[in-house]
């Protein structure tokens, strides 16, 4: 462990680290333009320039390795100079279009600028014409006059994608990014690059002029997307209920997680948030006789209640019949195999899941449910959904849409008239609605509290990132509420009042998720 | 002139051939270090001659090489810089066109004392003539048994390739140099590491400038000592001096490492021309910081250039007259900086062209009065920031021209 010195600091560090990441954990920050920590060290920008005694010139912070005794001054005149410096050539040939710059408000340049710049510029020449809307990708958008040439977008497409779509082109002041053979960045994680892109260089069509950023709420969420449970951010307007066509979810960023998905996200995660908006299911409603009728979830309780207490008594659990899905919490999941499988003893329990995909090598996993680990390990035991063998229940309780995307209309409408009551608590409308006779609206993952397991066994906690709009009522919250109202083991549900009580029960019971 | 040591037989006929260069006591130097001299014993005696590079920045030629390692499975690669590319600089064309063997004589010495079996040439794109007679010579030395395997019948194996430049001054850099031999963009690497020990395709790798290779086989024909004498003790040897500009006989002048730079322009060059008087000289190629007329006693070795204020580089000596406007050496080395940077680092991308608009704009005749000031302060802001040496390269002539002549340029300022 050398001891170094940075501003006058004694610092005890990994020996291996760079002094920019040696500052960082002394919660020292050095300016960067190009260093990423994903990436091996450019050191073109210029940016991070720091005195280190005894050495005639300044060095990269982001590439020189910490050595025993080493002082470090990060913010002696000559540094602050350098710095002022390389913003003032990096200022010199922007275009300053901030106002209409998506990157705006989370621009390295303009951060840094308060910071370490607040000069008069001196720029007094004509400054480079560049294209300003070069497709660059499917989704990105390449203004080559705010290009400050970091060229972390060419170090990701080389050294994470590996797909190696785009170069620098040309020499000195008309270097520009570009791609090659004049195609497109085309991958399945391009949607980082607008991420990744210190200034607003790459921008997303998506989200270019649509907001701006600090009109946004930035919460913390888990990709519900595939099982590799990527850690993210979603961005959204707050106070903006869902209405419809009006958008609430923004974007969906990438959040570090080492142990994950690193700094990335793949695009089909990503501009997969068109998900939370639309096509949801707005009330809580009783299909009678071709009629919505608008219902309280108390009300659909009481004759749940009702119909399974009958059940009970007729010692005819054989003819209630629950569908799943993997998307559902790990506490969702354990009170359901608790409630059903243990208290209850329902037999039909089954599983209709979304089909799934292609594996992509990275992150995308081929399993499209974010749960089915935690399932596994709860270990309720289930038979994929078979519309045989629903025919003839008394009750029919129907956990997501999934059914519809597995079986023809003409099939399920066959099946479920010959089930006296269907109850579907679904996120989306799918052509499932239609058939059945009650349908709770739930919320999506981003909208609840609760845990899932991803593919390698990690179990990530999650607090909604988005309020949950409908007039529905979580899985979790239906299924105690159920519990209660049947009064089953009265001692073990009462104290569960939240999906952290249930998780402690969990965690309790079951020591894979200790 | 018996001092010469690189140019000694550049009159001689038919002296590219094999044959003749062989007649005249060439690839002696090569028999005498594989048959009886050790690898270590080949590097000692070029450490003792204290040979500094040829290119620029002057590092001894033996020290680089006792840098390689030698207890790594990979193989070990020497480059040779041939992209001779520096303004005022035209030794090396010389040296390949007019002696090829020798450079080849010197690479296979080099490479036997490192324990190199490939080497390359990297020749500047415009060479194209000197590459075809240097792909002759390789081919006449194969041919021979002085390349290829078992040379002269020993263990000892080298293969040497010429490789062209594509016309960027920026592969002169010598990792720009390597990134642009392996086929991508001529960008300088960050250093560390040094090309000693990850370099060529991430191996260890020498790199020489052919002036520095073609002294080799003298230093081992004759040792150290003789070597020594001719030069300084902490610098031996001959220099190539390109001397150009407003002088009468402009050209190569092979001196002692040392001599006068008064008398290299004022005896050797023969004078001023046309009875034009001395107004600055830039003593080492473009990229030194120009000197006043009263500012030329001084011995041309390195130490000493430096000491003056200036940088030996690669001796490219450029003789500028009183009748030759200041302003338009700054517009020249202005305009080829600003041209000539790769484009990588931002002080030097951004800084050369602003520059270079500036001076542009001044030389147009729309000068404003913060203008030298903004130039120097622009200068200041390059030196000492970038990622490799041409920000430099770039900065310090044109602040040793703004500083030294600011009288005649604030002439082209508008006055308040």
């Amino acid at each position: 462990m050398p001891k170094i010195f940075i501003d006058g600091q004694a610092l005890e560090v990994a020996a291996g680290l760079t002094v920019l990441r040696a500052a960082e954990e002394a919660g020292i920050q050095i300016p960067h333009f190009c260093y990423h920590p994903a990436f091996a060290p450019e050191g073109s920008c210029r940016m991070c320039l720091v005195e280190i005694e005894g050495l005639p010139k300044l060095e990269l912070a982001c590439s020189t390795l910490v050595k025993e005794g080493m002082k470090v001054q990060t913010t002696s005149p000559k540094v602050i100079e350098a710095r002022k410096g390389v913003l003032e050539f990096l200022l010199a040939e922007h275009p300053l279009d901030c106002p209409i710059c998506d990157k705006a408000g989370e621009c390295k340049l303009q951060d840094y600028f308060e910071e370490y710049g607040l000069f008069q510029s001196r720029f007094n020449e004509t400054k480079e014409k560049r294209e300003k809307k070069f497709a660059l990708g499917k989704t990105l958008i390449l203004d080559r006059e705010r290009c400050i040439l970091c060229t972390r977008c060419v170090r990701f497409l080389n050294e994470i994608s590996k797909t190696e779509e785009a170069g620098i082109l040309s020499r000195g002041i008309h270097s520009e990014v570009g791609v090659f053979e004049s195609e497109l960045v085309d991958n399945n994680y391009s949607g980082n690059l607008a991420e990744i892109c210190p200034v607003g260089a790459i921008t997303d069509a998506d989200f270019r002029f649509k907001t701006r950023a600090w009109f946004l709420e930035k919460k913390e969420s888990i990709c519900p997307r595939c099982s590799r449970g990527c850690n993210i951010y979603i961005d959204s307007h707050p106070g903006f209920p869902r209405v419809p066509r009006s958008r609430r979810v923004y974007r969906i960023r990438a959040r570090k997680n080492p142990e994950v998905n690193s700094h990335w996200i793949c695009d089909f995660g990503r501009y997969g948030y068109a998900d939370l908006d639309q096509g949801r299911q707005e009330a809580l409603v009783w299909k009678k006789e071709g009629r919505d009728t608008p219902l309280s979830w108390t009300k659909v309780l009481q004759i749940l209640t009702e119909k399974i207490r009958y059940l009970i008594l007729r010692r005819k659990v054989s003819r209630l019949g629950v569908i799943f899905h993997t998307n559902l919490t790990n506490e969702e999941l354990f009170l359901a195999k608790r409630l059903f499988r243990m208290d209850l003893g329902v037999e039909k329990i089954l599983l209709a899941e979304p089909p799934p995909g292609q594996a992509d090598g990275f992150l995308l996993a081929a399993d499209r449910t974010a749960n089915r680990r935690g399932w596994k390990e709860i270990g309720l035991a289930v038979d994929a959904a078979d519309l045989a063998g629903l025919a003839g229940l008394d009750l029919l309780l129907i956990f997501g849409h999934y059914l519809a995307a597995s079986f023809s209309p003409a099939d399920l409408k066959n099946c479920l008239d010959r089930v006296e009551t269907k109850v579907l608590f679904a996120s989306h409308k799918s052509s499932l609605d239609a058939l059945v006779d009650f349908v709770v609206p739930v919320p999506v993952s981003a909208e609840k509290s609760g845990s899932l397991t991803n593919l390698d066994g990690r179990v990530q906690a999650f607090r909604p990132a988005l309020d949950f709009c409908g007039d529905g009522v979580p899985e979790w919250k239906a299924l105690l509420d159920l519990a209660k109202e049947l009064k089953v083991d009265h001692k073990y549900y009462w104290p569960l009042d939240s999906p952290e009580a249930v998780s402690q029960a969990l965690k309790k019971e079951i020591p894979f998720f200790q | 002139m018996e001092e010469k040591v690189l140019t000694r037989l550049f009159g001689v006929e038919g002296i590219t051939r094999l044959d003749v260069y062989r007649r005249e006591g060439g690839y002696k130097a090569v028999e005498k270090a594989l048959e009886k001299m050790k690898p270590a014993e080949v590097m000692e005696e070029v450490k003792k001659a204290s040979l500094r590079g040829r290119g620029g920045a002057g590092f001894p030629a033996g020290v680089k090489w006792g840098f390689v390692p030698q207890n790594v499975p990979k193989p070990k690669y020497l480059c040779v810089n041939a992209d001779e590319g520096e303004p005022g600089t035209f030794k090396d064309r010389y040296l390949m066109s007019h002696n090829p063997h020798q450079l080849l004589e010197g690479i296979i010495i080099a490479s036997y004392a490192v324990g190199i079996h490939a080497a390359f040439i990297y020749i500047r794109g415009e060479y194209e003539a000197i590459a075809q007679r240097l792909e002759e010579a390789i081919a006449e030395a194969s041919g021979n048994g002085y390349l290829g395997k078992n040379i002269l019948g020993t263990e000892f194996d080298l293969d040497v390739v010429v490789h062209r430049g594509a016309g960027a001054y920026i592969c002169g850099e010598e990792t720009a140099l390597l990134e642009s031999l392996e086929g991508k963009r001529g960008h300088p690497r960050l250093k560390p590491p040094f090309p000693a020990s990850i370099g060529l395709f991430q191996c260890p790798t020498v790199i020489n400038n052919v002036e520095t290779l073609s002294n080799v086989p003298s230093i081992i024909q004759n040792g150290a000592d003789w070597f020594l004498k001719k030069g300084l003790p902490k610098d031996g040897g001959t220099r190539i001096f390109g001397v150009s500009g407003m002088v009468k006989k402009p050209g190569i002048y092979e001196l002692p490492v040392g001599t006068n730079l008064r008398a290299i322009i004022f005896e050797y060059a023969g004078g001023m021309k046309d009875g034009k008087e001395l107004k600055a000289v830039i003593p080492g190629g473009m990229s030194a910081p120009i000197l006043k007329a009263d500012e030329i006693d001084l011995p041309m070795d390195g130490d000493s250039v430096v000491d003056a204020g200036s940088m030996l580089g690669s001796a490219g000596i450029i003789v500028i007259d009183r009748e030759t406007s200041i302003l338009d050496v700054l517009k020249t080395v202005a305009k080829f900086y600003a041209h000539e940077s790769c484009g990588q680092c931002t002080p030097c991308r951004i800084g050369t062209s602003w520059i270079n608009k500036i001076v542009g704009r001044l030389a147009g005749g729309e000068g404003e009065k913060s203008d030298l000031d903004t130039i120097i302060h622009l200068a200041s802001n390059i030196k000492g920031t970038t990622l490799c040496p041409l920000g430099d390269a770039a900065a310090l002539p044109i602040l040793s021209i703004c500083q030294k002549f600011r009288r005649e340029l604030e002439g082209y300022l508008p006055h308040a």
